[in-house]
């Protein structure tokens, strides 16, 4: 049966989990520690209030090297962004466009790029030049798909209207097409964001100097496992920042959205 | 008699259907219309009244015959911007409120700014939204947002009015009222007006003639003159008169 | 028919084009690359037909453990998407949650991985399949609740059953979903797989190959890896395509 749950209700239910989880987790790394007695609990599954504690004494070190990897992350992000954007426009436009492009959208993401990070970083030779390509080609299928399919997805008679007075292919894209899929970009963008995080840090994990990749290796080889767990959950904090980001400005660009929330997006 | 405003002649209109069984929505119209005419399309759904609008309005091209507007072609009356389209569904853009969705189509023909507010304000009193401007569509119950795309179509100010079943949605006390204030407008204007509807007392309030269409394939069946004093005001629809016609087009339709 | 043609002749014509153009070094003098850096397709296809068993068997590692992940990811991610939906509002909490976790970069969950299981196929199924549940738990929760009210008030008003209205109603009309996921869930399986070969202990695999040949600076044979990897995305790909082209014989998607 549909409930009908309201806004504060969720917002309750979502902190109970989040309890529930942390009070599970406690209670798993007991377990893991004294009934088990497995010699390595303490780096399996450390207790979650000393990560936190371990987090909160490491706290400026760790959002140095976040937002180094952050930062690259979101220089891609809006590279592969707009990149995804123009083609999804060019292959709107041209139905020839579309036949040649779209079967090699769909076999880029089969080319395990996060597995190519060497190869790009052997052939660019400068980490964050590397790590923002790799962001930005991570980023651009997921936005090029939906864009696309918000473009392909606006009603014929909203088409009709604009074509019955005359208008021009400009003023078409202009004031129907692009503000149309706006709602189908952010469901592009909301995918893509956390991807291009991932990215920036498995290029930090590669070889780089900086940020918070390299925090999780070092951590892991000097067996510092309270430190490589509260990277950890820098890192996932990331993503999912980047994710919320998103959500945010959707909020703020598209206020008419608020009552009808889209359906979720195509990814391949 | 003058030359007729509207000439549609031998229209056919066949849509090819993937199976091969392609579909024929109309075959061998003909019509005249005269200029400042209020003319109905009435017809059970299906029967091609949406098909014979759009091919009028250039959206869609017949295959056989052809339509001349002040002997013009359909494309030339659209390229010069001179009608006003409603159609079935409110066909709103969700990101612009009210009032700028009524402003997106004097914004493309690069009417002056303070002409479209002076416009949009009047249209919006027109149809009753004045304390609605600022609203988002998704804010809006259907009849209402039906009623933003009808003030679209009249801020225009266009010489030809084509309205696809525009009332359809709405509940029978704003239809009525609606009807009425269409006449008021229009009579004000004398604008040829083309509406399409499946109502019949609708359509014999409003129209100067009635053309039935009927399906299978799509074809003008009958065309009534409604003979009923103007300016009409809603208590024309329980005169004794007003209910012949209506009985007369309900038995035209028997007959098929 | 002609139509036909023409969609697959212009993707041809330009794939021929780009390998063309890599291969007479266009890429290099553009990009400013030595031929040692970026190897030509000619030398790659030589590389990979001189080592086909080794780059074959490694291929097989890894795809058999991307494939397992992803079996016991989906199935995972599909049952908890069943069970947010058979308890609506506990369930869509928890749906929050794990919309959350789908956005923790899944290169962390490598080290862990490694501390928890012993072996190289462990670890990478580990990986794997956590990846993939997110996205199914996601795909399949949308599936099972997208559902058109009056669907539902239809099978109340017969007095269905909660596990009737489920059989009948919400897994059909999962399917689509399901088959959504599952073409995300390929490409991330196999980039999952090949990332926690970077970090765990196997010797063997499609990104040790990588991660070892780059090391010897063996970089033809690198990017013949990356071929195959790709292929076998693609024909894994081709195959959901087609399974789903049967399974969904109903839906307008297929039409
Ligand atoms: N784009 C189209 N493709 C194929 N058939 C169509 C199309 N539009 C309308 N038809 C068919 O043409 C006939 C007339 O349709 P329409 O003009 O919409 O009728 P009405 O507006 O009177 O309901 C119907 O049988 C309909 O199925
Ligand atoms: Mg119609």
């Amino acid at each position: 049966m549909s409930v009908a749950i309201g806004k504060r209700e969720q917002r309750i239910v979502a902190i109970v989990w989040v309890i529930g989880i942390i009070v599970v987790w406690e209670l798993a790394s007991f377990l893991l520690k004294y009934v088990i007695q497995d010699p390595m609990a303490s780096a399996k599954l450390p207790y979650p209030h000393i990560v936190a504690m371990t987090f909160v004494e490491n706290w400026k070190i760790l959002l140095e090297a976040g937002l180094v990897t952050f930062s690259r992350a979101a220089i891609g992000f809006a590279l592969g962004s707009s990149v995804g954007i123009l083609l999804a426009v060019l292959m709107s436009l041209s139905k020839t466009m579309e036949r040649i492009a779209f079967p090699y959208l769909i076999v880029s993401q089969m080319i395990p790029v996060l597995g190519l990070a060497p190869i790009i970083f052997n052939i660019v030779r400068d980490m964050n030049v590397s790590r923002i390509m790799i962001a930005a080609y991570i980023t651009f299928f997921p936005v090029a798909v939906n864009m696309l399919s918000g473009l392909k997805s606006v009603e014929q008679e909203k088409k009709d209207l604009l074509f019955s007075i005359a208008s021009s292919k400009f003023k078409v894209y202009q004031k129907l097409m692009l503000p149309f899929s706006m709602s189908y970009l952010f469901t592009g963008l909301k995918i893509a964001a956390p991807m291009a995080v991932t990215a920036s840090i498995l290029v930090d994990m590669l070889g780089s100097k900086s940020g918070i990749g390299v925090k999780i290796l070092y951590s892991l080889y000097s067996n510092s496992s309270n430190i490589f767990w509260a990277s950890v959950l820098t890192s996932a904090f990331m993503g999912i920042i980047s994710f919320y980001v998103v959500v945010f400005a959707e909020r703020l660009c598209l206020p008419w959205q608020k009552a009808t929330p889209r359906k979720e997006g195509v990814r391949a | 008699m003058n030359a007729p405003e509207i000439q549609i002649k031998n229209v056919s209109m066949v849509y090819p259907v993937n199976n091969g069984q392609d579909i024929v929505a109309l075959t061998d119209v003909n019509l005249d219309i005269q200029e400042g005419e209020f003319i109905s399309l009435l017809g059970p759904s299906g029967c091609g009244k949406t098909t014979l609008l759009r091919i009028i309005a250039d959206l869609n091209q017949p295959t056989a015959g052809s339509v001349a507007i002040r002997g013009q072609s359909p494309r030339d009356i659209r390229m010069q911007r001179k009608y006003g389209i409603v159609f079935q569904n409110p066909v709103l853009y969700d990101w612009r409120t009210v009032r700028r969705n009524i402003c997106m189509p004097m914004e493309i023909m690069g009417i002056p700014k303070k002409e479209r507010t002076a416009r949009i304000n009047r249209v919006l009193e027109l149809v009753g939204l004045q304390d609605f401007g600022d609203k988002y569509p998704f804010e809006l119950s259907g009849g209402m947002q039906q009623r933003v795309g009808i003030a679209r179509a009249l801020a225009l100010d266009p010489e030809f009015l084509f309205m696809d079943e525009p009332f359809s949605a709405l509940d029978e006390f704003t239809r009525e009222k609606l009807n009425e204030d269409l006449l008021s407008i229009w009579s004000k204007a004398k604008k040829t007006v083309i509406f399409v509807t499946h109502n019949i007392p609708e359509s014999v309030f409003l129209s100067d003639r009635v053309v039935v269409l009927s399906p299978h394939p799509g074809r003008i069946s009958a065309i009534v003159d409604i003979n009923l004093p103007r300016p009409r005001e809603n208590s024309i629809r329980e005169t004794p008169e007003f209910y012949e016609y209506v009985t007369k087009i309900r038995r035209s339709f028997e007959g098929v | 028919m002609k139509s036909k043609v023409i969609t697959i002749l212009w993707p041809l014509a330009f794939g021929i084009a780009l390998i063309l153009a890599w291969q007479f070094g266009l890429f290099h003098k553009v990009l400013d690359l030595k031929p040692f850096q970026l190897p030509v397709p000619s030398e790659i296809a030589s590389t990979l037909a001189a080592n086909l068993p080794k780059a074959l068997k490694d291929c097989g590692v890894t795809i058999s453990g991307a494939l397992v992940g992803m079996i016991i990811g989906s199935l995972m991610g599909f049952m908890i998407a069943a069970i947010a939906t058979f308890f609506p509002k506990w369930g869509y909490g928890g749906m929050i949650v794990v919309t959350a976790l789908n956005a923790v970069p899944i290169v962390a969950l490598s080290p862990i991985m490694n501390l928890w299981f012993s072996t190289g196929m462990e670890q990478k199924i580990a990986v794997v399949t956590v990846v993939c549940m997110a996205a199914m738990a996601i795909n399949g929760y949308s599936g099972l609740n997208n559902i058109n009210p009056y669907s539902i008030d239809l099978m109340h008003s017969v007095a269905a059953s909660e596990w009737t209205i489920f059989k009948k109603l919400r897994f059909p009309n999962s399917l689509p979903y399901i088959f959504t996921a599952s073409k995300i869930n390929i490409a991330s399986s196999i980039i999952a797989a090949i990332i926690s070969e970077y970090f765990a202990a196997s010797t063997s695999g499609l990104g040790f190959g990588i991660k070892d040949n780059l090391r010897k600076a063996e970089m033809a044979m690198g990017w013949s890896y990356i071929v195959v990897a790709s292929l076998a995305g693609v024909i894994l790909y081709c195959v959901i395509l087609l399974v789903e082209r049967d399974a969904l014989k109903w839906h307008a998607s297929q039409k």
